[in-house]
C-alpha cells in the first residue's frame, strides 16, 4: 500500500479488537493521574532489595505514586516500610536515599527517625517516641500516641526484594499476586541470599508502560546486534511466552551463545543455582517491574512513572552474597557488557522507547500501536503486550484500543 | 620535575590532553595509540544509593580496541560528546618513568540523533561530570596510559553511551 492520507492513516488497522492500542494511554494527563490512582496505589511494588539496609536500623526512602517512602530495618531484623511524612506539618523526614538510623542527628538522638524541623522522633516501628515541648504545647489534648507514621503494608520476597503497597487492604499478599510467574525463578533466587552490586537510573521523556512494553515484546531484537548475534537459532525462535494472572508474562528460557560476541564469554561457570548454563528467563510484572535472569547476573527495573510522557527507570543488578571478589568482578562484567549505562543493549533499548516518546507527547494525534503478531505464543508473538493491556484495561475500566469507552472483557478478546 | 632532559609532567599533560582530542573527534585508534598494551580502562561511580562503589564498564586495551571496533553493528545516539578537562595534579615517580595524575572532566553532549533531532539536535547538555584518575608510563620522553579509571559522580546516566569516556 502506498503512504496513506490521514483518514486510511487513521482508519482501524485489519486487526482484531485488543490486537492494538491507541497512542491517548501513553500521553494523556488524565489517563496518568488515573493510573496512579487505581493501579500504583493498590499494587506490589519491588521497591529495593533487602541488600541495600543490611544492618539493623539501615534505611533506604522511595516513591510510589508521588508519595514518599521510607523503608527501614528494625533492631528486630523487621523491614518495614512508612510514609516519609512528618505527621506534625508534612515535612519530608529522610532526605537521604540511604543511610543508618543508628548516628544521632543535628535535631535527633541515635536510632530514631528525627524529623529535622521541630525535631519529632520515632522508633523504627514507627511509633512516635519524642515530641518536642509536647505538654507545654498541646497539654492534655494530643500525645505521641496519637501522631505515629503512617505505616505501609511490606513484605519482603522472591530472593530478598522489598515490596511496598499503599493500600492497607491489598486484595493479594506478594505471593498472591506474582507467585506464580516467579515460580521459574523461585529456586535459584531463595537458594542463597542475594546482593545489589549495581545501581543507575535513567529519566526518560516516554510513557512507563513504553518501557514495559520493550521489556515484554523481544520482537525489537532486531535492534540489537549482541541478541541476533548470541540469540537468533532454532531454539530462540521457539522461546515462549507465558501469561499470568494480574497481567503478569514470563518469557521462556533457551541457550544463550555469549561467545558468538567478540570479546564476550560464556556465563555457564557462575550461573545462579538451579539455572542450566546460559540461560535466560524475563519476568515481567504488571504494571511495569521487570525481571531478568542471564545466567550469571540478575537485572531488576523498576518503574516510577513521573508524568504521562516521563518515566524515571532504576535498573539493579545482582548477584550472589557469597560471591568471592574474583565471581563478584565477573558478574560485573556480565552484567555491564549488555546491561550497563555504557553496555550494548541497554542504550540501545533507551533510544527505542525515547524515540516512542518523541511520537507521542501530550496533544499528538491518536495513533494506532500495533500488538498484533502472532506466533503460536513464541518469542516474537506480542501476547505479552495484548496480556499486559487487557489487564490495564480492567483496572482502569478503559478499552486500550478506545480510552474513552469502558472496559469490556468481549471487546479485548483476541489475547 | 626533569628528568634525562624530559619534562615528565609535560608529556603527561600533553597525553592526557590529546586523549580528549581523540575522544571528543571519535577518532578510537588515535586514543588507543596513547595506551600502552597493558592498559586497563574503566568508568566507575559510587552509589549512595546502594553504598556500594561501582564499576559500570572496565575493558583491557584489547577488549576496548573490540569494543569500539563492534560501534558500526549498533545503533547508537550520535550526539558529539566533548570533554573539558583541567589536569589538577601530576605526580611523577622517583625514577621518572612512571606519573599519576588527576584531572577534572565535565562531557557536555551535542544534541544530534538522540530523541527529536527537528527540537533538540544542536543543543548542549551537560551529560555527565567526574575526574580522570590516570597511571602513565613514561619513556623516551613520551606518556603512555596504563590505566585510566573516569570516576563518574553520576548514577543517573539515562541513555548513557556507546562510547569510551
Amino acid at each position: 500500500m502506498p503512504a496513506r492520507n490521514h483518514t486510511q492513516w487513521s482508519a482501524n488497522p485489519p486487526l482484531e479488537t485488543g490486537e492494538w492500542v491507541d497512542s491517548r494511554i501513553y500521553s494523556e494527563q488524565e489517563i496518568f493521574e488515573e493510573e496512579n490512582e487505581k493501579i500504583f496505589k493498590h499494587v506490589w511494588v519491588p521497591v529495593c532489595h533487602e541488600s541495600e539496609l543490611p544492618k539493623p536500623y539501615d534505611f533506604r526512602t522511595t516513591t510510589i505514586a508521588r508519595e514518599p517512602i521510607v523503608i527501614c530495618r528494625g533492631p528486630d531484623n523487621e523491614v518495614r516500610a512508612f510514609l516519609n511524612v512528618c505527621p506534625h506539618r508534612g515535612m519530608l523526614i529522610e532526605r537521604r536515599p540511604s543511610g543508618s538510623f543508628l548516628e544521632g542527628q543535628p535535631s535527633g538522638n541515635p536510632k530514631r527517625i528525627t524529623c529535622m524541623f521541630h525535631a519529632w522522633q520515632f522508633d523504627m516501628k514507627g511509633n512516635c517516641v519524642y515530641v518536642a515541648r509536647e505538654k507545654e504545647g498541646y497539654q492534655d489534648r494530643l500525645c505521641k500516641e496519637n501522631v505515629g507514621l503512617r505505616r505501609l503494608r511490606c513484605e519482603v520476597k522472591f530472593g530478598g526484594f522489598v515490596w511496598v503497597n499503599l493500600d492497607d487492604n491489598p486484595a493479594q499478599t506478594v505471593e498472591e499476586w506474582c507467585g506464580e510467574p516467579f515460580e521459574c525463578l523461585r529456586e535459584s533466587l531463595n537458594a542463597e541470599p542475594l546482593e545489589v552490586f549495581h545501581y543507575h537510573k535513567a529519566i526518560v521523556d516516554t510513557n512507563y508502560k513504553l518501557w514495559h512494553d520493550t521489556n515484554s515484546e523481544f520482537y525489537h531484537d532486531f535492534m540489537h546486534y549482541h541478541n541476533r548475534i548470541t540469540g537468533f537459532n532454532d531454539a530462540y525462535f521457539a522461546r515462549k511466552n507465558f501469561a499470568y494472572d494480574n497481567g503478569h508474562v514470563v518469557v521462556g528460557t533457551f541457550e544463550v551463545n555469549y561467545e558468538n560476541y567478540e570479546g564476550f564469554e560464556s556465563r555457564a561457570e557462575l550461573s545462579f543455582p538451579h539455572l542450566p548454563p546460559n540461560q535466560w528467563y524475563m519476568v515481567d510484572l504488571f504494571p511495569g517491574f521487570n525481571f531478568n535472569l542471564r545466567g550469571s547476573a540478575l537485572r531488576c527495573d523498576i518503574v516510577t512513572p513521573l508524568g504521562p510522557n516521563k518515566v524515571m527507570i532504576e535498573f539493579r543488578g545482582l548477584g550472589l552474597k557469597r560471591d568471592t571478589p574474583e565471581e563478584r568482578m565477573t558478574r560485573i562484567n556480565h552484567h555491564n557488557s549488555i546491561w550497563g549505562p555504557f553496555g550494548r543493549n541497554l542504550h540501545e533499548d533507551l533510544i527505542g522507547v525515547a524515540g516512542q516518546g518523541a511520537t507521542m507527547g501530550p496533544g499528538t494525534e491518536p495513533r494506532h500501536i500495533l500488538h498484533g503478531r502472532h506466533e503460536n505464543e513464541t518469542i516474537h508473538d506480542e501476547i505479552g503486550m495484548r496480556h499486559y493491556y487487557g489487564t490495564w484495561g480492567q483496572w482502569m475500566n478503559r478499552l486500550p484500543s478506545e480510552p474513552d469507552k469502558p472496559y469490556t472483557a468481549t471487546a479485548v478478546a483476541a489475547e | 620535575m626533569q628528568s634525562n632532559g624530559h619534562d615528565q609532567t609535560a608529556a603527561v599533560r600533553d597525553t592526557i590532553y590529546r586523549a580528549a582530542l581523540a575522544l571528543d573527534d571519535q577518532r578510537w585508534q588515535d586514543w588507543l595509540e596513547l595506551c600502552a598494551p597493558n592498559f586497563h580502562y574503566k568508568i566507575t561511580s559510587f552509589s549512595p544509593e546502594i553504598n556500594k562503589d561501582m564499576i559500570y564498564l572496565q575493558g583491557s586495551r584489547k577488549e576496548m580496541d573490540s569494543l569500539v571496533r563492534m560501534l558500526p553493528k549498533h545503533n547508537t545516539d550520535h550526539s558529539p560528546l566533548h570533554r573539558h578537562t583541567s589536569v589538577y595534579t601530576i605526580d611523577v615517580s622517583e625514577d621518572g618513568k612512571s606519573a599519576q595524575a588527576v584531572s577534572s572532566v565535565v562531557f557536555y553532549q551535542n544534541m544530534l540523533d538522540g530523541n527529536n533531532s527537528h527540537i533538540e539536535s544542536g543543543e548542549t547538555r551537560l551529560f555527565l561530570a567526574g575526574r580522570y584518575v590516570d597511571t602513565f608510563a613514561i619513556e623516551d620522553g613520551a606518556a603512555k596510559f596504563v590505566d585510566r579509571e573516569v570516576k563518574l559522580d553520576n548514577r543517573r546516566l539515562d541513555k548513557g553511551s556507546h562510547w569510551p569516556l
